[in-house]
């Protein structure tokens, strides 16, 4: 096959083309810091990369969701703290004020001290952050806890805590909840699965108690605000009748467990959260290790490359130089 | 008797063969470096003598009287010729594509910068902290402004893809068929007219030959173009060849004349239906007006695929490449069905005028009309964030269940139809949002990485057929070299010839017949 100038010359061109072209997508690799900076270059991994980056994504959100939840969490804490030492105060004086030998002058004391706890209670009842009820369930911009108009007794929601027919089981699922990583799940009707998300607040009711019991003929409320109400009446009032209120002192203590209760459910909360806020942690480390791995060029094994097409692109270039120049007319005279 | 000055005619035909080799030779150094030049080669041709013309015949030995130049002719293959043109019809063809998917993938792509997937995950984490505080007006405004953002980047691609649409039309229409096809049908037709006169009047016009066959390569790279040579007899003893090119159709062979010796047939575009049609502007022969079809190949192919094709969403005789028109059809389904998910959830008990994206137009929603819609716009809490109905109790109930809703339908599978409105219609995906759009760019870098890989393929193989063609037909100087030596060698033999011719004359005049003086 005969070789002309025009082949030797259109070929060097070409190889010298490859070569730089080779060398131009080393450097970018290098300066990038990415082994692909189009998905074209690598399919696969670019898709791998996409989905990888939505997992992050989400698990940022997720994270977001559980500090929040904390938040809430250690706020409701202290103040179901603060109704507890309330109760305990509350049945200190209510010891002494039964006390056989205490005057109706120093009940009355004793009553009004106990009205001023009740007080206390229903404020750190209503407490809120940032315009947001605590103990509301998802009623979080009215406060849940007022007194009924007509008999001063104590409601939750818009419902009498005394009333029997109250739907308590509804009340008392009814709570704030955000998605924690826990692969939420709505039915067609657009319920939510409770198992699938993670529920962060306390209702009020869980910690006050409701309903009512039958003591001596009447219909004593069994939460704990107008339970020591009704104490302080009794101890207040001209009839004072030592048998009742012993027996509402010991319808008291049975009550006020419920408050610890409600701190162990918090704390139970908290140390879930805290063994998710692990696990996430863990995920992210390993998300971002194997982001690494398929997005990262290793910038040693570049430059490697990058050098020796360096090294082939000189060669090329000094090699080309000795074949197109001479001919036979340098040789002839 | 043999004339005595019958050598002499010998020897100056020698001398001028020789003249013409160097001269020839020179010609061909002179064009080394031509685009498109043929190396020229002297055809000698001994002649003879011939008995018949003789008034008497001539017993004994015959001897030839010399050489004559009987032409001067290109060495080419036109097989090769044939070969080259139709690869260079397949490797213009992968080279428009992959630039124009270049170009999809310059919008699509989000490797390096962020793009819509990132937009919907900051959308759907910015509904995550809303359903931390629903009832919060801040938070809402933070979370239509992510939406927003989403329904922004899709105006952008929809108007990015038509760009680059128009950019092809007008590639099309301006560099291709104007600059391109028809001036070089028209350069064609001249030449074959300018060859037929030098041919009829004795000439071989191989400049003319060379150009010729440039301007067809040239004219190769558009379309796939065949070319066949018809002999016309002028006289007796003189036939010449015509030289016609044309398109032929693959299924049923009918040809379209697209140069035939001195006419030609020039193309232009026409829009019908939303698709790019070629046309041909008819001097003669009787070809169908739409030729769209019969181009199957070369650059003019490359664009009506980028500028057509519809991949899945085809219909009918459509043109089924995965083009400008498929992403963004693509582009539109996803912004159709993406609204009708968010509007559905958004209406929990069917009250409706609870939209949270429309179009911009009234129109059904498509990725370039797609905005949030006005209800949204002056209130931002016009997100409906929990299934539960205020009551007098509870007038702004705090549950995040709607939001939870959204979130999870986002993140799931859900069917992307033709006709998001409609529950009958066909799926054309099922996956999560996600899915879909990483699967759609997906799609493009495997379009892309297929078409590099035909491109270099197919340019490979043309540049071996051209490195043949040069095999053949170009010029080598070692080879010019050694012919110069060759022929100046030849030069000098026969004026040495006819130095020895004369002194025999010589001989003769002023030798012969002087005896003893």
């Amino acid at each position: 096959m005969r070789i002309t100038n025009r082949m030797i010359t259109s070929k060097y061109v070409r190889s010298l083309n490859q070569i730089s072209s080779d060398l131009n997508r080393l450097n970018n690799k290098v300066t990038s810091g990415r082994a692909f900076t189009k998905a074209s270059e690598n399919t696969s991994a670019a898709i791998r990369a996409y989905q990888l980056r939505r997992d992050m994504s989400k698990s940022e959100g997720f994270m977001a969701n559980i500090q929040h939840a904390e938040t809430t969490l250690r706020n409701s804490e202290s103040s179901i703290m603060h109704i507890q030492e309330l109760v305990q105060n509350a049945q200190t004086k209510i010891i002494q004020g039964v006390n056989g030998t205490q005057s109706e002058g120093e009940r009355k004391i004793i009553a009004t001290e106990l009205r001023n706890i009740q007080d206390q209670m229903l404020q750190t009842l209503n407490g809120s952050s940032s315009d947001m009820y605590y103990f509301g369930g998802t009623n979080t911009t009215e406060k849940p806890f007022t007194l009924d108009s007509a008999t001063g007794k104590l409601m939750y929601n818009g419902n009498l805590l005394d009333d029997p027919a109250l739907d308590s089981a509804a009340l008392l699922a009814d709570s704030r909840f955000v998605d924690i990583g826990l692969n939420v799940r709505v039915d067609a009707s657009g319920v939510i699965d409770n198992t699938s998300v993670f529920k962060y607040s306390i209702p009020g009711l869980q910690i006050t108690g409701y309903g009512t019991e039958e003591i001596n003929g009447e219909d004593v409320s069994s939460n704990l605000y107008d339970l020591i109400g009704r104490m302080a009446t009794e101890l207040e009032s001209g009839t004072y009748d030592s048998d009742m209120a012993n027996k509402l002192l010991g319808k008291l203590q049975e009550t006020s467990p419920k408050v610890v209760h409600a701190l162990t459910d918090v704390g139970a909360k908290t140390s879930y959260l805290e063994f998710i806020t692990d696990r996430l942690e863990t995920k992210e480390f390993n998300d971002q290790e194997r982001q690494m791995e398929i997005e990262a060029a290793d910038p040693a094994e570049t430059i490697i490359y990058f050098k020796s097409q360096e090294a082939a692109y000189n060669a090329a270039l000094q090699m080309g130089t000795k074949i197109i120049q001479p001919s036979i007319f340098d040789y002839m005279n | 008797m043999r004339p005595t000055f019958l050598a002499f005619q010998t020897a100056s035909r020698a001398l001028a063969a020789s003249k013409a080799h160097i001269d020839i030779t020179g010609n061909n150094i002179a064009n080394v470096n031509t685009e498109g030049f043929t190396r020229q080669r002297v055809d000698l041709s001994s002649i003879s003598s011939s008995s018949y013309t003789q008034r008497y015949a001539v017993p004994g030995a015959t001897m030839g009287y010399g050489v004559e130049v009987s032409g001067i002719t290109q060495t080419r293959d036109p097989f090769l010729d044939s070969r080259f043109r139709t690869q260079n019809a397949e490797a213009a063809q992968y080279d428009t594509i992959l630039k124009g998917l270049n170009d999809l993938e310059g919008i699509f792509d989000e490797i390096e910068n962020a793009g819509l997937q990132s937009e919907m995950s900051n959308f759907i984490n910015q509904l995550q902290i809303l359903s931390q505080s629903p009832t919060s007006a801040d938070f809402a405004l933070v979370a239509r402004t992510a939406a927003q953002k989403v329904t922004q980047i899709l105006n952008i691609y929809s108007h990015q893809t038509e760009q680059v649409r128009e950019q092809q039309i007008f590639d099309l229409e301006n560099v291709v068929i104007d600059n391109d096809f028809n001036t070089t049908v028209k350069g064609i037709a001249s030449l074959n007219q300018q060859i037929r006169e030098e041919v009829t009047h004795g000439n071989v016009p191989n400049e003319l030959y060379d150009k010729r066959n440039l301007l067809i390569d040239k004219l190769s790279a558009l379309a796939p173009i065949r070319v066949t040579t018809q002999p016309e007899k002028i006289s007796e003893g003189l036939t010449i060849e015509n030289l016609n090119i044309s398109l032929v159709d693959p299924t049923s062979g009918t040809t379209i004349g697209l140069v035939q010796n001195g006419l030609y047939n020039t193309l232009t575009t026409a829009e019908k239906d939303g698709e790019l049609r070629i046309q041909i502007n008819q001097s003669f022969g009787d070809a169908p007006k739409d030729i769209t079809a019969y181009i199957t190949s070369g650059t003019i192919k490359g664009h009506l695929d980028l500028i057509n094709g519809r991949g899945a969403y085809a219909t009918g005789a459509q043109n089924t490449f995965r083009g400008t028109l498929y992403y963004k059809s693509a582009m539109d389904t996803f912004a159709g069905n993406f609204a009708q998910l968010m509007n559905t959830i958004n209406d929990p008990h069917s009250a409706g005028n609870l939209e949270l994206f429309e179009s911009n137009d009234g129109s059904p929603i498509t990725s370039g009309n797609i905005r949030i819609s006005q209800a949204w716009m002056d209130d931002p809490n016009h997100i409906t964030t929990t299934d539960v109905i205020p009551t007098p109790e509870n007038p702004t109930p705090g549950g995040a269940d709607n939001i939870l809703q959204m979130i999870a339908a986002l993140n799931g599978k859900m069917d992307f139809r033709m006709d998001p409105k409609n529950p009958l219609s066909p799926v054309l995906f099922s996956g999560t949002t996600g899915e879909y759009l990483s699967g759609l760019s997906g799609e493009l870098a495997l379009d892309v990485e297929l078409n590099t890989n035909f491109s270099d393929t197919a340019n490979n193989v043309l540049y071996t057929l051209s490195t043949s063609r040069d095999a053949i037909s170009g010029v080598s100087l070692d080879e010019e070299g050694i012919n110069l030596m060759a022929y100046q060698k030849s030069y000098n033999a026969a004026a040495r010839y006819f130095t020895v011719l004369d002194e025999a004359v010589d001989k003769i005049i002023n030798g012969m017949g002087i005896v003893g003086r």
